[in-house]
This record gives C-alpha cells, sequence and structure tokens, in this order.
C-alpha cells in the first residue's frame, strides 16, 4: 500500500502537527502514515479523504502485491 | 487551563524525580511515612495534571498496544507454565532429596506458578469470549 499524504498535506498547506489535530490522532501517527509504516484504520481514511475532499482510493493506492 | 501531551510528558518527568528523591531520602531517614507520603503526593499530583490534560490514545497506540499485550501473552504464559511444571516435577518424582521437606518452598512456588497460568489462561479465555461476542462474532449467518 502506498500512500500520497505527504503530497495532500503539502497541497492544503498543512503541518503534520495540524493534520494530526484535525483528524484525532497524534502527530507520530501521522508520521508513520507518511512514512508507510503504519495503515491506518478504514475510519481513520475516511477522515482524512473527508479533509482532503477526495476519494479514499486518491491517497491510499493499492497496489498489485497488496491484493494476494 | 487545559494542556498537550508534551507538557504533561515534562510534568511526570518532574514528578518521578521529585518522588524518587523523595524514597531515597526516606530510605536514608529510615522513614517508611516520607516514602508513603512521596509517592502518594506524586500520585495525586499526576492524576491532577492527567485531568487537566487532553490526552489523546490514537489507534495507532492501540494497535501498539494489543501487539505488546499479545506478545506479554504469548511470552509469559508458556513461561510461567514450564516453569510450573518443572518446578513441581521433581517433588513428584519420589527423589529422596525431595522427600525430606527441604525443598518444599520449591513445590509451593511451583503451585503458585500453576495457579497464575490457569488463572492467565482462563482470564484470557473469558476475555477472548465477551470481546468475540462484542465485535459480531459467534451469531449465525443463515438470515
Amino acid at each position: 500500500m502506498e500512500n500520497k499524504l505527504k503530497v495532500y498535506r503539502a497541497m492544503h498547506d498543512l503541518t503534520q502537527e495540524q493534520l494530526a489535530e484535525e483528524i484525532g490522532v497524534s502527530r507520530q501517527t501521522v508520521n508513520a502514515i507518511e512514512a508507510n509504516k503504519y495503515l491506518p484504520s478504514l475510519g481513520l481514511a475516511f477522515k482524512i479523504a473527508k479533509l482532503f475532499k477526495t476519494n479514499i482510493e486518491k491517497i491510499f493506492i493499492c497496489e498489485k502485491n497488496d491484493e494476494k | 487551563m487545559g494542556m498537550n501531551n508534551k507538557k504533561y510528558r515534562q510534568i511526570r518527568v518532574l514528578v518521578i524525580f521529585f518522588v524518587g528523591v523523595i524514597v531515597a531520602l526516606s530510605l536514608l531517614q529510615d522513614s517508611f511515612l516520607l516514602s508513603t507520603a512521596g509517592v502518594l503526593t506524586g500520585m495525586l499530583f499526576l492524576i491532577l495534571a492527567r485531568s487537566k490534560t487532553k490526552i489523546r490514545l490514537d489507534e495507532r497506540e492501540k494497535t501498539i498496544r494489543e501487539k505488546a499485550a499479545n506478545l506479554t501473552y504469548a511470552i509469559f504464559a508458556p513461561t510461567i507454565g514450564i516453569g510450573a511444571f518443572l518446578l513441581l516435577f521433581p517433588a513428584h518424582s519420589g527423589l529422596s532429596v525431595f522427600a525430606k521437606g527441604e525443598w518444599l518452598f520449591i513445590e509451593s512456588l511451583g503451585m503458585v506458578f500453576a495457579y497464575l497460568s490457569l488463572f492467565l489462561i482462563i482470564t484470557y479465555a473469558i476475555s477472548y469470549h465477551f470481546l468475540n461476542k462484542k465485535y459480531g462474532g459467534g451469531g449465525s449467518d443463515g438470515e
């Protein structure tokens, strides 16, 4: 699973701390998601997508290897 | 006034340091009362600070806690189970050295370990059962 959270965060001019505050998680969690070290829950993924007014699949990209 | 996690952590370090100093002093003074008062004051202060803090427990931290609890169970349960067996086995092996009663504490320790492992397994089974029910497991799917 790949994600473009960092890109979307930059596009909206948000810091990790501000994004964390908006979606109700810690800054470390945002950092872990961006670094692909932690896969967010469906609820959190929806929250992020809603905040950036886009679809989940535009932020979180499922690779072919993930489907196996 | 509320405070953030960082401030709370700083306060916690200070309080722990303070309690450590008080306990060390009480050990030097041989005063049980001073150490009790120090620890209780520290606990009270931390509870107060925590109530003023907007502590954020997010899903990543929950996942970490779940995995840590799983790992702890996976290590602790076999350790005390095997420990209990190893401690109880010599007492029931019929060896004369264990029959004199000098090594009775080994058997008692083995019994404590055995009951502990039993308690751990039962607690796990009960909590698993309730959590399974809570998260929709065990129901019929034929409707």
